[in-house]
């Protein structure tokens, strides 16, 4: 009789853990924070997407659609834009969402301890019109506003305040580091940094939910081999990124699918335009050659680039000529060509600027950020041999790797960039605008660069509403970075997920992976 | 006169027949294991020694190195350059085979260093504590003991990680080595301590000792001089087992990433970049450094084997 009845509380067990959909996903990097205004990187911004939401969110195909605001239209002349919320939504501790959430938020990801900051640059004043009812005031007219906040996620004002985490904190982490509460989809269950988050269905979410995924796991898996081991043997769902030189075989598989598309992912090398001297090796101490554009421009003729795609990436990757692909809005025709690879030139212009001795730095690099990323930088270290200048290379994981950039310990690094907004002029109020706290402007321009007319053509791309005058000024900001050098733009990474046969999905050219366009057959 | 002229010539001769006719060789000569396991050692430690004159490539100077060369199969030319490569090329366009001559210097230095310092501590240390005994002892080997609790990779992680914390960031890949052979040392010198202590807490109490301190030596020549050379046996099989393990504690630490620099890798980094590299195909890049990690490593550890029978008197 006990058997029995065991016999049938297994069987009752197995079809119960069957029917009840549980996904388990995996990608190389954890997400360091669940706090959505912490870091402002894609690990982090594209997981919290099934956690918290913004204002508008973005759909399957990057179109905005609304979320918590139900609509909005602009207020004047371009003086700003006015955003009508969504009623009767709640927060994942039940919590009711209003205009105070939206006010409350904007002052959080907007504060000097925010990494979402340059978001707001555009900002003078949010007013809170009624409960519902929410105005965001502009410094100039900003047509592009509400497109650009898709990742700008509402926390709840009490729930932040009750838990001393109203300001967040990058450094040494607060309870919002640990713990979620937004309206999304989704919501943590459990957190384990480096390890595991669990995820389940939020059931008072306002939409109407597509997936059919009862409980979700998310696991690091930094290497790659046993990633695809996991994908293979079914221990998970769904693996981002796939390895790319293990595309070919996972096609073969009848058991798993590659999903392929290009990202809008930028990968560059950056330099330390500020450093009066270089950090690393032998030469710390010595004037910083990478001040001088002659010496930037040798870098960029040296780096072989169509050897990377060819061997490295096989093939997978385009190479990039600015720092955004031919598929953003703004893209600049007129630039669409690389500095060609010449060795020779290179020398020349090395001698040119006065190091035709050639001279030693320090390269660092993240080793789980990026598709093959630390396999790009040896690759770099030794085209960059070719031309008398040594690299030592310092690759760590990202956890490492951006405090070290923040803090400038590099001569040269590596970097990708994704334009949130999917136009030119993201990076440009990134990347290369002079790093300015009070207008936010510049925040991840490590290296300090700095130039007068990009500064004054930034407020006017911003601003311009005709497509044409636009364009030109764009091309002429592109053209400045590219006679600069300031960055060495190589290709666009490509975007390789792997799943299981039995799991659909939507790939965002983002690489967001959202949980709520998932159903497992 | 005759007798004269052959003296000189048969001295050495004599030296080398008494050796040769000794009970260690006359073990050596009889086992088959040990002379295979011992030329497969003189082998591999020849060929690093000499990697420079028999690699056709130096893998460690990155200008050499052709990008194109990449993924080239064993034997066969690559697809770009028409170039080819014996073992093959590892994602770099590094030439496999060179690189692991180059990767066994490091780990053969590393291994042989490490050992070296854990065994100068360890005895040391295990010599202090039985000869002096009382609280120094109880000090020493509870310090042992608690470090035993702890797998030795930890051990050796955890003062990797010191290590890389305290040391200059400009000086971090120059000072990798060491701080590798340090971490491996510090996490090895247990063995030794116990092994010399046991042995040394017999040897104190024979006459020969009650000897040399009755005609008044001091208790560091005769913890040096006297009692060392007799506890030395057992030292001489934990050093060759030891040498095994901190070759493979090495290859081990590079293997996660915590080891040699990526631009200068021992035969643990290649086994690492090889596995990256094992679903697509490309399979030399992990077999060829698995293998010679594989033979150094069992060959070290069958002479150690060999040795311990050898030099145990019970076993003869």
């Amino acid at each position: 009789m006990t058997l029995r009845s065991s016999a049938i509380g297994l069987a009752l067990l197995i079809a119960g853990a069957a029917q009840a959909e549980e996904f388990k996903w995996a990608s190389t990097t954890d997400p360091q924070t669940m706090d959505p205004h912490a870091v402002n990187s894609a690990p982090v911004l594209g997981f919290l997407n099934n956690v918290y939401e913004g204002l508008v969110r973005r759909g399957k195909d990057m179109r905005v659609e609304p979320a918590l605001a139900v609509s909005w239209e602009p207020i004047g002349d371009g003086d700003g834009w006015r955003f009508n919320l969504r009623e009767g939504v709640t927060f994942h501790d039940g919590s009711e969402f209003n205009a105070q959430d939206v006010l409350f938020s904007y002052e959080r990801a907007s504060g000097e301890a925010a990494d979402t900051r340059s978001w707001f640059a555009p900002v003078s004043a949010v007013n809170v019109v009624d409960d519902y009812t929410v105005d965001f005031m502009m410094t100039a007219p900003n047509p592009l506003f509400p497109s650009s906040i898709a990742n700008w996620m509402i926390m709840d004002q009490g729930w932040a305040e009750a838990n001393e985490a109203a300001v967040p904190d990058k450094e040494t982490g607060n309870f919002a580091t640990l713990n979620a509460n937004g309206t999304g989809a989704f919501q943590v269950t459990a957190r384990e940094p480096g390890l595991r988050t669990v995820l389940e269905p939020f059931d008072g979410w306002w939409d109407t939910a597509e997936h059919n995924i009862s409980s979700a796991e998310f696991t690091p898996i930094q290497n790659p081999a046993t990633a695809v081991a996991a994908l293979l043997s079914g221990d998970v769902g769904m693996i981002n990124p796939v390895p790319i030189q293990d595309v070919s075989r996972l096609q073969g598989s009848d058991d798993v699918e590659v999903i392929q598309g290009i990202e809008a992912r930028v990968i560059m090398l950056g330099f330390n335009h500020e450093a009066d001297a270089l950090k690393y090796t032998d030469d710390a101490g010595k004037p910083n050659p990478f001040q001088d554009a002659r010496v930037r421009q040798a870098i960029a003729q040296a780096v072989n680039v169509d050897a990377i795609l060819a061997t490295i990436m096989r093939g997978n990757a385009e190479a990039a000529s600015q720092l955004v692909s031919p598929a953003m809005s703004g893209y600049s025709r007129a630039h669409a060509d690389r500095p060609t690879y010449d060795v020779e030139a290179a020398k020349a212009l090395l001698a040119e600027a006065g190091y035709g001795d050639g001279f030693s730095f320090g390269l660092k690099c993240p080793n789980d950020r990026y598709l093959n990323d630390e396999a790009v930088c040896q690759a770099v270290v030794s085209m960059l041999a070719q031309i008398g200048i040594t690299a030592e290379l310092d690759a760590m994981p990202v956890r490492n790797y951006w405090p070290e950039l923040r803090e400038d310990n590099y001569d040269m690094y590596l970097l990708g960039w994704s334009p949130g907004t999917f136009d030119a002029e993201h990076p440009v109020r990134f990347l290369v605008a002079t790093p300015n706290e009070e207008k936010k402007l510049g925040s991840w321009n490590f290296g300090g660069f700095s130039n007068a007319r990009v500064d004054e053509l930034l407020p006017m791309i911003q601003s311009e509403l005709d497509a044409d005058k636009r364009q030109a000024m764009l091309d002429e900001v592109t053209g400045i970075i590219q006679d600069e050098h300031v960055y060495v733009p190589m290709y666009v990474q490509p975007l390789v997920w792997g799943t299981r046969s039995n799991v659909d999905l939507t790939q965002r050219p983002d690489n967001f992976f959202l949980l709520r366009w998932v159903t497992i057959n | 006169m005759t007798d004269a002229t052959q003296t000189p010539q048969s001295t050495p001769k004599t030296r080398f027949a008494k050796f040769w006719d000794s009970d260690f060789a006359w073990s050596f000569r009889h086992s088959p294991v040990a002379v295979i396991a011992s030329l497969v050692v003189v082998v591999l430690v020849l060929a690093a020694i000499f990697a420079p004159l028999i690699a056709p490539y130096n893998p460690f100077d990155p200008a050499t190195l052709n990008l194109m060369n990449g993924f080239t199969p064993p034997g066969t030319p690559n697809a770009f350059t028409q170039e080819t490569f014996l073992l093959g090329t590892d994602d770099q366009g590094r030439d496999v085979f060179s690189t692991i001559l180059y990767g066994l210097r490091i780990s053969l230095f590393v291994g042989t260093a490490a050992v070296l310092l854990a065994m100068i501590i360890g005895v040391i240390l295990g010599l202090v504590a039985a000869y002096f005994g009382g609280w120094i002892e109880t000090f020493i080997m509870r310090v042992a003991d608690v470090q035993l609790t702890f797998p030795a990779i930890l051990v050796a992680m955890l003062i990797f990680g010191i290590a890389k914390g305290v040391t200059p960031p400009e000086y971090r890949n120059e000072m990798a080595i060491y701080v590798l052979i340090i971490a491996i040392a510090l996490s090895d010198w247990v063995q030794f301590a116990r092994v010399v202590r046991g042995a040394a807490l017999v040897e104190k109490n024979k006459e020969y000792v009650q000897a040399a301190r009755l005609i008044g030596r001091g208790s560091f020549p005769i913890m040096f001089r006297h009692i060392l050379p007799n506890v030395l046996s057992p030292v001489l099989v934990i050093a060759t087992i030891s040498l095994a393990l901190a070759i493979i504690a090495e290859a081990t630490l590079s293997f996660l990433g915590v080891g040699a620099p990526p631009t200068q890798p021992s035969l643990g980094t290649l086994i690492r970049i090889g596995q990256g590299f094992l679903f697509s195909g490309e399979w030399w890049i992990l077999f060829f450094p698995a293998c010679t990690l594989l033979a150094l490593a069992l060959s070290v550890n069958l002479l150690g084997d060999w040795l311990r029978d050898a030099l145990n008197p019970k076993l003869r």
